[in-house]
């Protein structure tokens, strides 16, 4: 028994301390080095490159334009239990369909998130997540979304927007997240 | 004709005796009363000594086979004619122990059960363990061994570990081992959503997670004696270990490569996936039985959560419940099925989820809890004893039922809410 506690609290201390290898050190003087005048002159310039530049800006004008899309794009609220989309659902749908067919969003890829309310095992709440991820991608198909840019996840009951334990808050929960994706 | 129908009565009573979906509601044998005397040296100070009784107290009084006297009492580690003997408490047996704390951190305990009837000591053994806080694995040793000293059934589960995930916050959650108590916590991976932890053998020393902080939900494989971890394989949408083969070498996976979720068995030596189930709407939660050679699991096939059963390699399911509207989550082991089922109309109904056993083998059902949401549901190994997850007034708990017994117990969890639960 003892070895096995003792084992347990070792595996703690390990993993704690960091399961994955030490990234490998390199000797940046040796390269340095080994630089010949000519590259170091051409490093010099490269921030002239058009094809390198000020690449922050290019990063965050693409995520400003996917926050912007995501604020657009509606969630999606499912009954309990339930991953078929709502008739009330359906305008959104529809709505977020038309959105992701802009010129603006084509060629981002697009993944949804299904989530569920607190009751329930967990494990059938990632599947049911998931299909209710999966309704709305096909309804996403069917109104003309290319199928190759829209991928799929499950959170089951990891990801709630509300925590009261209330018929409202569990509403909420049980939804679609849109999420787009350079 | 009474005589008849006693022997009839008598008769019937010894054939259930062998049906865990029967309910034993009365004992016939007396359990032997025991109390409790704390030797221990002056070193190890008085909230510790209070803890440590408590859980070997709760030891005995969980494995329903003692009498338990709650009362803290102290004594000399030699006793005396009063102390060996205890006329006031009448109790059948003592159980004394002296604790002492050592320089290099170990709790050494001497341990003796002393029969009341003539005040001597039929067992006496020393314990050691390195670390203190692993103190409840030493309450628990204790209490097996002198269970077994009585004859009892043995209740050696209190010795494995749970391993259990838990919500922190919005997709984070921590995994953590424990002792059946939660008297023993320790966190073995945090940082991000860690889900689903699975022990990969009976020794308790390789255990499966599902990890959501990469691309892909990845399953992992983690030694406990080194803390190596290795990348057993990822997949879309979802994945779930939940349940491992006797002989380890084959997994049963929850996966969606098709945005299905879908049964298959990995086998971890070939590294190929076999898809066992083929319905297009929810299969999961599959578990081993019959020697492996065939499943159970759940599915919403009939448009509904219930438990199917399936042989591997056939495509012919079997329905095994025929009770209930919402059957979410199972757990087998040899002829019997234990499982969570929602009851009332709605989710706002005053019964939630409940705990049922059933027996492959007939037709009796036995409600197991009554009260709060008891989900996933995990045997232990004797098949007297269920392990689940218990949520009453905004709180999540480990809970125990013994079957044997007709008992429950519930274990708190101070912080966070348990996700999934193995031990």
């Amino acid at each position: 028994m003892n070895k096995i506690a003792l084992t347990g609290l070792a595996v703690a201390m390990l993993i704690l301390s960091g399961c994955s290898q030490k990234n490998p050190e390199v000797d940046m003087q040796q390269q340095q080095q080994q630089v010949s005048t000519a590259d170091k002159k051409a490093a010099d310039i490269s921030g002239m490159d058009a094809n390198n530049m000020d690449s922050g800006d290019v990063q965050s004008a693409v995520a400003k334009k996917i926050a912007g899309l995501e604020e657009k794009s509606s969630v999606i609220y499912f009954d309990f239990d339930k991953y078929n989309i709502r008739p009330d659902m359906q305008a959104k749908i529809d709505a977020n369909a038309a959105l992701f067919n802009t010129t603006e969003a084509k060629d981002l890829s697009i993944k949804v998130e299904g989530n569920c309310d607190e009751w329930g095992t967990d494990e059938y709440n990632y599947a049911l997540g998931l299909k209710r991820a999966k309704s709305v991608k096909d309804s996403l198909v069917t109104l003309g979304v290319s199928a190759e840019r829209v991928m799929l996840v499950s959170y089951g009951e990891s990801n709630p927007v509300c925590s009261e334990k209330t018929k409202e808050c569990w509403d909420k929960n049980r939804r679609a997240d849109f999420k787009l994706l350079p | 004709m009474f005589k008849k129908l006693m022997t009839i009565l008598t008769l019937t009573c010894t054939l259930f005796a062998y049906d865990a979906t029967v309910e034993i509601v009365k004992k016939m044998d007396r359990l032997p009363r025991i109390i409790f005397q704390d030797a221990s040296m002056s070193n190890v100070e008085q909230n510790f000594r209070v803890k440590f009784h408590k859980i070997l107290a709760g030891d005995l009084r969980v494995s329903a086979h003692f009498e338990v006297v709650d009362d803290y009492l102290q004594s000399s580690y030699e006793g005396n004619l009063q102390e060996n003997f205890m006329n006031d408490f009448k109790s059948d047996l003592i159980l004394r122990y002296q604790l002492s704390f050592e320089y290099d951190g170990s709790i050494l305990a001497k341990v003796k059960l002393i029969n009341t009837k003539d005040g001597q000591a039929s067992f006496e053994k020393n314990y050691k363990i390195s670390v203190q806080n692993r103190y409840p694995f030493l309450a628990h040793k204790i209490a097996v061994d002198v269970n077994n000293e009585i004859g009892a059934p043995s209740i050696k589960w209190m010795e494995q570990f749970v391993i259990f995930s838990k919500y922190t916050s919005s997709k984070q959650s921590e995994i953590v081992i424990s002792d059946y108590t939660l008297s023993f916590q320790k966190t073995v991976v945090k940082g991000g959503l860690n889900v689903f932890p699975k022990w990969a053998n009976k020794e308790q020393n390789i255990f499966y997670y599902t990890s959501y902080n990469n691309a892909e939900p990845t399953l992992y494989r983690v030694h406990v004696n080194t803390g190596k971890r290795e990348k057993i394989i990822s997949a879309k949408g979802m994945l779930v270990c939940s349940d491992v083969s006797a002989d380890g070498t084959k997994l049963l996976l929850t996966m969606a490569p098709k945005d299905q979720a879908d049964i298959f068995v990995y086998n971890l030596q070939t590294k190929t996936l076999e898809k066992i189930t083929q319905y297009s709407g929810i299969d999961v939660n599959g578990n081993f039985i019959d020697g492996d050679k065939r499943i159970v699991f759940v599915s919403d096939r009939l448009g509904y959560p219930n438990i199917f059963a399936q042989n591997i390699g056939s495509s012919s399911v079997e329905q095994m419940v025929y009770h209930g509207r919402n059957n979410n989550s199972c757990s087998a082991l040899d002829n019997y099925i234990v499982y969570s089922s929602r009851e009332g109309d709605s989710e706002f109904g005053s019964k939630t989820f409940n705990l049922y056993l059933i027996s492959t083998q007939t037709d009796y059902i036995r409600q197991l809890t009554a009260t709060g949401k008891n989900l996933y549901p995990r045997f232990a190994n004797d098949k007297e004893t269920i392990l689940f997850i218990k949520e009453f007034e905004n709180q999540s708990a480990l809970g125990i039922i013994r079957l044997n017994a007709n008992k429950s117990y519930h274990f708190p969890l101070k912080v966070g809410k348990i996700q999934s639960i193995d031990w």
